[in-house]
């Protein structure tokens, strides 16, 4: 008798347990489920307080100025027209150019440059020199802004304005495209060289082994066979390094000479980003022309968004071999 | 692992060298314009003062093409720039350019004492209004602080600090007499400081100098901004967690600024300086010189040189 | 042969554009380095490391003397002492930190007068002494223009001899060390982790283990790649206006403190987090995981026991990622934690970070690059320690795995 029901437990307890392990796993995932929403909502948060501020200068007369027309304000090609604090002139069209112009050269520049650094990091180089690249790769990532801009405006600027005098260019000061370009492809190659590095480091052995028993060699196989998996890491990469580089402010302030007018395609000229022209003054300014900078704000938040979705789409398309 | 150390140094150097070529000056060179933004308490202060007061708040006065950087940004791209001209203050001019004269005047400490340098802002303060204060401990002690820095202490302090002070007579000895509180412990008191950052440091001095003078209250400093001056102690944030006791302005206050009598006044100069690289033959400039510069009606060296 | 042979020298460029590429990442941190190291490394020191920002100050009377100093210049002052013998002290000029001109007491004689001043800020006015290392800023006399600081110590010895009294000598520590920096950086790095990790870390086992692959997950996702494009000086606006109330009306907090700070540089690590960790969880193989349900662990045994550690390195190198934006994060935190410099820090006081202190010298008139580039150094030096300690104690980790 004993036996049978020891026999019973026996037979019941695996249910048991796995009743309570089904309660477990959904409490755990319940948890995680509301942090990732936490974690999510802030964007909400954000849009709302920007949102809110940044609209303002649209609908309201903003003390007697009048509003801002906003067809001009997207699509003119000076900041302000007319005296500042007493005009509702304002538009940032040109500087949207200018913004997307420049990050997109950075990308340019620093996508090359630390994809192969990440693979050098994560396939080619010796173990400890994998490591000192690496800790070289943190330190350059740790590097506050305000210092790049500190060395954009004590060395890049004197570079570039011995480079334009070489072309036969006289350039105002350094300040220019190609600084500004130069300084936001430094600030972005840490962040994607570290996350290109993740995602070649997450390509499966047997994708490699299978190369190279096909009869490739190892390079062949890093080139086409790894990076080629790993594209959608990378391209994770590049979406947080254009981020990075459309929304830097501090730097590219001290580099870009705050063109008031553009767009400026010419490598030696003087330019502004959106985060430039809100970083400018910010401080001691007041009314409308303190207000407009939320608008400004908000501009770069939907350029970041845009240039987001276009990346994203293009991540779809190349097509993901290991994303679960 | 030798060779990439070789590669490296390579590197290094040629970016040194390319940094370190120089070439004659040639006056036929356009000439490149540097300014502060337009909420510039510096602007507004050059720019009236070259009687050009009208390009103070509106870029389109400006001749096109001009840079616009901070006080700093100007002075490091005019030590690059060999065709550049800006203006920065007085305090933060180097050797490593050119302070031109203005009006045949030498830009220096005493010129603008004597009033033959023309180029200069105010520093302003402005305190709550003395109703508005939580205690009348507070306002005491705010009250103490501004006869101290019409005192000859207070001037020190200031020209210590690179500003240019107001003339004064009386010594804080002279009358901390009239100021009882002074001579308590107010070491549980904070007076909260804020406005401009260009008198941040003159700000820091002065409190660090007055406060053991004045019980040991102690100073909370949060510089922000001019107009956050007047807007945290009389304006629209004078009740929000962000008030202050006492704000600093480094321009005159604007019309929507304007507090009572006893609230505001003056506390410094600040001289202003138009800079040139050094190898510029250029020396002197009149306003008129400049105002040509600014508004675009020289557009080259030559055309001021001749 | 000949197309092994082209294969071969193929691989030799191909090899060497990724050594040329690694390199330009040195030669960027190269020149770095030596761009700051050449401003900045006359001011560093220990004593910056672990002095005050703010500076004492002392305002010293002298009652009526009847004896002076008797003492002659020693003969171990150089020339640059400008030495008082009647008042048996010995000035030098200086720059302090602030770049600023300084003059210092390099000597002062044991029968000199200013050993029995009295301190005329206290009550009893108890007597004091000028000490060396002192830097006085000025002396003030009756009926005389005072002597200032800014104009030298030989003038102001000059003055000073010339008079048989002062009215007032002002005298005070050298303040502008970071010690107070350095410890509000800390604590920030402190409690950003605490906040950002567990949060970012258990989103990203929510992606990639839990989440269905539906329209749901694909939304947050989206959002939380959304977060990563917003400029920092929008998280720190949005941090002036949602945290920084929160802090004060739930702390005793009365403005930006640390806490708030913490908070919007988590909001700002966040994606980073789940981004570098939703990738090394990539990493790990399939067959982990089935091979742990099969023994009979369930989801959330295998995710902790099984799928968490084999992520450990991505997580960490995303730490360190995390940790060096929050050392370097100044555009934010100017708004979020406030660019009040202290010396008393607390996590619901005003304070700020190394790198919000370099944004503070770098805007000031004139900016003291020196110190900028100082403060520079010793981030780049905590980053690197910080570096090492976390690949030793992974090493550890793996080995004891």
């Amino acid at each position: 008798m004993s036996s049978k029901n020891e026999w019973l437990t026996s037979l019941k307890q695996p249910l048991n347990l796995k009743k309570k392990k089904g309660l477990i796993d959904f409490v755990i995932q319940l948890i995680f489920l509301i942090l990732t929403i936490i974690s999510a909502s802030f964007i909400v948060i954000i849009i709302v307080f920007i949102g809110k501020e940044g609209i303002k200068p649209f609908i309201t007369d903003n003390g007697g100025i009048g509003n801002v027309d906003l067809i001009r304000f997207l699509t003119g090609n000076e900041w302000l027209k007319g005296t500042a604090f007493k005009s509702n002139l304002y538009s940032v069209g040109f500087a949207i150019i200018n913004t997307l112009y420049i990050s997109l050269l950075a990308l340019l520049i620093a996508m090359p440059i630390g994809v192969l650094t990440a693979l050098f990091i994560a396939k080619i180089a010796s173990k400890k020199l994998s490591a000192i690249m690496r800790t070289i790769i943190e330190l350059l990532a740790a590097v506050p802004s305000i210092v790049y801009g500190l060395f954009g405006s004590g060395l890049i600027l004197v570079f570039v304005y011995n480079l334009a005098k070489i072309f036969g260019v006289q350039s105002q000061g350094g300040n220019s495209v190609l600084a500004t370009i130069l300084v936001l492809a430094m600030m972005i190659l840490p962040t994607i060289t570290a996350l290109s590095e993740v995602a070649i480091r997450s390509v499966g052995k047997e994708i490699e082994n299978g190369s190279l028993a096909l009869g490739a060699t190892k390079t062949q196989t890093n080139f086409k066979i790894v990076l080629t998996s790993a594209k959608s890491g990378i391209f994770s990469a590049a979406i947080l390094g254009i981020g990075r580089a459309l929304g830097e402010a501090t730097a590219v302030s001290l580099v870009a000479g705050n063109a008031q007018s553009g767009p400026s395609l010419d490598f030696f000229k003087t330019t502004s980003t959106l985060t430039s022209i809100m970083l400018q003054g910010l401080k001691e300014t007041v009314g409308l022309d303190y207000d407009i900078r939320f608008s400004v704000g908000l501009v770069l938040m939907a350029v970041i968004l845009f240039s987001n979705l276009i990346l994203n789409y293009a991540k779809k398309m190349v097509g993901n071999v290991d994303v679960k | 692992m030798k060779k990439l150390v070789l590669l490296l140094m390579v590197l290094l150097s040629v970016t040194l060298v390319s940094c370190g070529n120089t070439a004659t000056w040639d006056s036929s060179s356009k000439i490149t314009l540097y300014t502060r933004d337009t909420s510039s308490g510096t602007r507004a202060g050059f720019m009236s003062g070259i009687d050009y007061a009208e390009a103070a708040e509106d870029d389109s006065k400006l001749s096109a093409g001009f840079v616009t950087k901070d006080n700093t940004g100007i002075l490091t791209s005019i030590k690059t720039d060999e065709y550049g001209i800006g203006y920065i203050s007085l305090a933060s001019l180097d050797d490593e350019v050119k302070g031109l004269k203005f009006n045949d005047v030498e830009p220096n400490v005493a010129n603008v004492i004597n009033d033959t340098y023309k180029l200069k802002r105010p520093f302003n303060y402005v305190t709550r209004a003395l109703d508005d204060f939580e205690n009348d401990r507070e306002k005491e002690i705010t009250l103490a602080f501004i006869a101290f820095l019409h005192t000859t202490d207070g001037a020190d302090i200031i020209t210590n600090e690179g500003a240019i002070s107001l003339p004064s007579s009386q010594s804080w000895d002279d009358i901390k007499s009239d100021y009882d509180i002074c001579s308590l412990d107010n070491s549980d008191i904070t007076i909260k400081f804020g406005g401009s950052d260009s008198i941040e440091k003159i700000a820091l001095a002065l409190t660090a100098a007055f406060s053991p003078k004045c019980g040991n209250f102690i100073p909370e400093h949060d510089h922000t901004g001019s107009s956050d001056g007047f807007k945290r102690t009389q304006g629209t944030e004078k009740d929000s967690a962000n008030y202050k006791h006492i704000g600093f302005a480094s321009r005159p206050f604007k019309e929507t600024e304007k507090g009572t009598d006893d609230t505001q006044g003056q506390l410094a100069w600040d001289a202003i300086v138009a800079i040139v690289h050094l190898d510029n033959q250029l020396d002197n400039v009149t306003a008129e010189d400049l105002k040509k510069i600014y508004r675009g009606d020289y557009g080259i060296w030559t055309d001021l040189l001749g | 042969m000949s197309m092994s042979n082209k294969r071969k020298r193929k691989d030799f460029v191909l090899q060497a554009i990724t050594y040329a590429a690694s390199l330009i990442g040195v030669f960027i941190l190269s020149l770095i380095i030596i761009f700051i190291f050449k401003n900045g490394v006359g001011l560093i020191n220990w004593d910056l490391v672990t002095n005050d920002y703010h500076a004492q100050y002392y305002n010293g009377g002298i009652n009526e003397i009847e004896i002076f100093s008797k003492t002659v210049k020693p003969s171990e002052l150089s020339e640059s002492d400008f030495y008082s013998n009647k008042w048996g002290l010995a000035l030098t000029d200086d720059i302090n930190r602030e770049g600023r001109a300084i003059v210092v007491v390099s000597y002062l004689a044991n029968d000199s007068p200013l050993h029995d001043m009295y301190d005329k800020n206290d009550l009893e006015n108890n007597t004091f002494a000028l000490e060396i290392g002192n830097i006085v800023s000025s002396i003030k006399f009756e009926n005389k223009e005072s002597a200032l600081s800014v104009y030298g110590a030989e003038k102001m010895i000059n003055a000073l001899e010339n008079e048989t009294e002062f009215r007032e000598i002002v005298f005070s520590s050298l303040g502008g060390g970071i010690r107070g920096s350095l410890i509000t950086t800390l604590y920030t790095i402190f409690f950003t982790l605490i906040f950002a990790l567990p949060t970012g870390v258990c989103s990203a086992l929510y992606l990639t283990e839990f989440a269905k692959n539906n329209q749901f997950t694909r939304i947050i996702r989206g959002m939380i790649d959304m977060l990563t494009g917003v400029p920092s000086i929008i998280f720190g606006l949005m941090g002036l206006a949602v945290f920084v109330p929160l802090t004060i009306r739930y702390t005793p907090a009365s403005g930006a403190n640390i806490l708030s700070g913490s908070l919007t540089l988590a909001v700002i690590l966040l994606p980073i987090i789940i981004r570098s960790t939703e990738e090394s969880l990539k990493i790990v193989p399939d067959e982990y995981r089935f091979a742990s349900l099969a023994l009979g662990a369930n989801k959330t045994q295998t995710t902790f026991r099984v799928v968490l550690p084999s992520a450990l390195p991505g997580i960490l190198t995303a730490t360190l990622l995390a940790i060096g934006r929050v050392i370097g994060e100044s555009a934010a935190l100017i708004f979020a934690i406030g660019t009040a410099v202290k010396d008393e820090i607390s996590i619901f006081g005003k304070s700020t970070t190394l790198a919000v202190h370099i944004w503070s010298l770098m805007t000031d008139e004139p900016a003291n690059i020196e110190l900028a580039s100082t403060i520079s150094i010793i981030i780049l030096i905590i980053v690197l320690v910080l570096n090492l300690l976390v690949k030793l104690l992974s090493k550890a980790y793996l080995r004891n795995a």
